[in-house]
């Protein structure tokens, strides 16, 4: 079959799975709404343009140009208790979203670092972008000192995700090129630093200590519309540059001397692969900590089932990333007391990863 | 006359500031396959990479129809060469056919799939390699003879004026050595050219319409296999004594080599 039919066709099914999850999900929690009325309240809120509006008049004044606007009608108005709109539109599904956003864009990341380090143990946070990322936000946390431009939390968290992962690229690159394996252990490294770091921030908290630990076990629970609109405008620009590459990564595979023999440009792919992912990854984890596994593990999962060419690859793992990572928060926040994702992701992920690990060969990617 | 196909001009290449390749000079038009031979070391890999311009040279320079390749886009030298490696990762459960359908990448825009002719000469390109039938296979399937023909095949595929082997022979078993060079030959039969580093004294005589022989970084003999393939010639690039005949049934020259206790006159 074409690959842009499996492209496609994989993406319509996971996209459907997605779906439900996040009906199912919305339906989950202290008060149980069936999931007919989680559509029914998903389908009020839908919104669509129905039309082209010329408002403002150009007759009489030649100067004023009119300006064209969106006509938007809400479509269906099914009869649901308001309780249930309320919980679901303002506190479940900001969350539910999110998840979705976050687990897309790290299984997204981590397939392609995947397939960049040939290297079946690679994840988004191997070029040091988690413990950038962690480092920024323990020292706003930690540290008391006002960050200008009205940066929070996630501002300081993004910038030092990116800090990270541009001193990791710089200190790997030497004359223009940037060897993989010089890549990997300044990555390794960093992130050992990074980790003192970190400790030596920890130890002096005080009273935000607990504050510290819980951001960075990673967490979904403080997600506002904000952080969705944001992460939900990010995230698919970014992953569309990622797909336009998805052909040049699969010929990555075969070495670099060999791609760049079919016609890739090595060191600019590799530097955009790298750029691209990391700002996906840090963008992710600003806004829900440091969450292990998704990363590794989806697309481990996805490869095995559609195979290794990243044209169907990485859009199939990137929404199974979103559905994991619906599905598992919803875990977390099931219980009677709330246990940060982080947590549950890594307490199912490893032992799943562990079996594919005993019950395939996974030797190659 | 139009310019040659491959034109290497008074090429040195420098790596980790010792010379490797130094003053070497060869052309190859089309329906030209150009053997390249010489000791371990004589600079055969280095020649190669320079050509596909993976390596920068310190002077001279490489030309496939007329581009100066080392001024040429990955895009562009991957329309124009195509390298059959002598081994390659193919550990990645990749499909034979999506294999050889990686040749069509530099033919394919960044935006753009696959179109009728891409797909078209993958398909010749498995017919021609006698690959058809395992089309759907995972490539980390296949037999080491096998794995040499995807190789083929995608090289073939990529539709170049100008085809490199590098020791293309070396890990097969004499039924597949020839099988390979055969193929070589015929595509090369049909106009393109081709350079091949093959270790094989014998089969390259008998496949190479011109042998190149290299010591040390230098053309030390060039031309038709006759010529290149002398006691004289092996002496002075393998420091080894041998003893040249010719065999009857290839129609070409024979390379015999002699262990120390032996002499020429004892055969």
């Amino acid at each position: 079959m074409d690959v842009r039919q499996r492209a496609v066709g994989w993406s319509i099914w996971l996209a459907a799975v997605l779906g439900v999850s996040i009906t199912v999900s919305a339906g989950i929690g202290p008060v149980s709404i069936h999931p007919l009325a989680v559509v029914k309240v998903l389908l009020n809120a839908l919104s669509v343009p129905t039309g082209i509006e010329l408002t403002g008049s150009s007759i009489g004044n030649a100067l004023q140009l009119p300006a064209p606007e969106l006509r938007w009608q809400s479509p269906f108005s099914y009869t649901v208790d308001t309780t249930y709109e309320t919980i679901v539109m303002r506190v479940r599904l900001p969350r539910i979203l999110l998840a979705a956003v976050v687990g897309f864009a790290l299984a997204a990341a981590g397939t392609v670092m995947q397939g960049f380090f040939r290297n079946p143990m690679a994840d988004p946070s191997i070029i040091g972008v988690s413990s950038g990322a962690a480092a920024g936000a323990v020292a706003f946390l930690v540290v008391p000192v006002a960050i200008p431009f009205g940066l929070g939390l996630q501002g300081a968290a993004f910038i030092g995700a990116l800090l990270a992962a541009f001193g990791v690229y710089a200190i790997a690159t030497e004359g223009g090129r940037t060897p993989i394996a010089t890549l990997l252990l300044a990555g390794v490294a960093i992130q050992a630093f990074l980790g003192a770091v970190i400790a030596f921030l920890q130890l002096h908290s005080g009273d935000g200590l607990r504050q510290v630990v819980h951001w960075l076990m990673g967490h979904l629970g403080n997600a506002g519309w904000d952080d969705v609109t944001v992460t939900l405008l990010t995230v698919p620009l970014l992953f569309g540059i990622l797909l336009a590459y998805a052909r040049d990564l699969n010929v990555l595979l075969l070495g670099e001397e060999a791609a760049h023999g079919l016609g890739v440009e090595v060191e600019r792919t590799k530097r955009i692969l790298l750029a691209v992912s990391a700002v996906l990854t840090a963008a992710a984890v600003a806004v829900s900590g440091v969450i292990g596994f998704v990363g590794l593990i989806v697309p481990h999962m996805v490869r095995l089932v559609v195979g290794p060419d990243h044209r169907v690859l990485l859009p199939a793992a990137a929404l199974a990333g979103a559905s994991f990572l619906v599905l598992t928060d919803t875990v977390a926040r099931a219980g009677a007391t709330e246990i940060p994702v982080g947590i549950v992701t890594a307490a199912l992920g490893a032992p799943f990863f562990l079996y594919l690990l005993r019950s395939r060969e996974v030797h190659e990617l | 006359m139009s310019d040659p196909v491959l034109s290497v001009d008074h090429l040195s290449v420098d790596l980790g500031g010792s010379e490797i390749l130094s003053d070497v000079s060869l052309t190859a038009d089309g329906g030209d396959l150009v053997g390249l031979v010489g000791p371990n070391g004589a600079g055969k890999t280095t020649l190669l990479r320079a050509i596909r311009g993976s390596l920068q040279p310190t002077q001279g320079r490489v030309t496939v129809d007329g581009n100066d390749v080392s001024a040429l886009s990955a895009r562009k030298t991957g329309q124009l060469v195509a390298t059959v490696p002598q081994e390659t990762r193919l550990s990645f459960s990749f499909s034979v056919e999506e294999a050889v359908a990686m040749g069509r990448n530099p033919h394919i825009g960044r935006f753009g799939t696959a179109d009728d002719e891409d797909r078209q000469r993958v398909d010749e390109a498995l017919d021609d390699a006698s690959l058809s039938a395992f089309a759907g296979r995972p490539v980390t399937e296949l037999s080491g003879g096998e794995r040499q023909r995807v190789l083929l095949a995608r090289a073939f595929a990529q539709d170049t004026p100008l085809l490199l082997l590098d020791e293309p022979t070396a890990n097969l078993d004499i039924n597949h050595a020839i099988n390979t060079l055969d193929l070589v030959r015929s595509v090369v039969d049909e106009g393109r050219a081709a350079v091949a580093a093959i270790h094989d004294l014998n089969l390259a005589a008998r496949y190479c319409d011109r042998l190149v022989l290299l010591a040390g970084g230098s053309v030390l003999e060039a031309g038709v296999p006759a010529s290149v393939l002398t006691t004289e010639t092996l002496e002075a690039a393998f420091d080894a004594r041998a003893v040249v005949s010719h065999d009857a049934t290839t129609d070409s020259p024979q390379v015999t080599a002699l262990s120390e206790r032996q002499s020429a006159d004892d055969i």
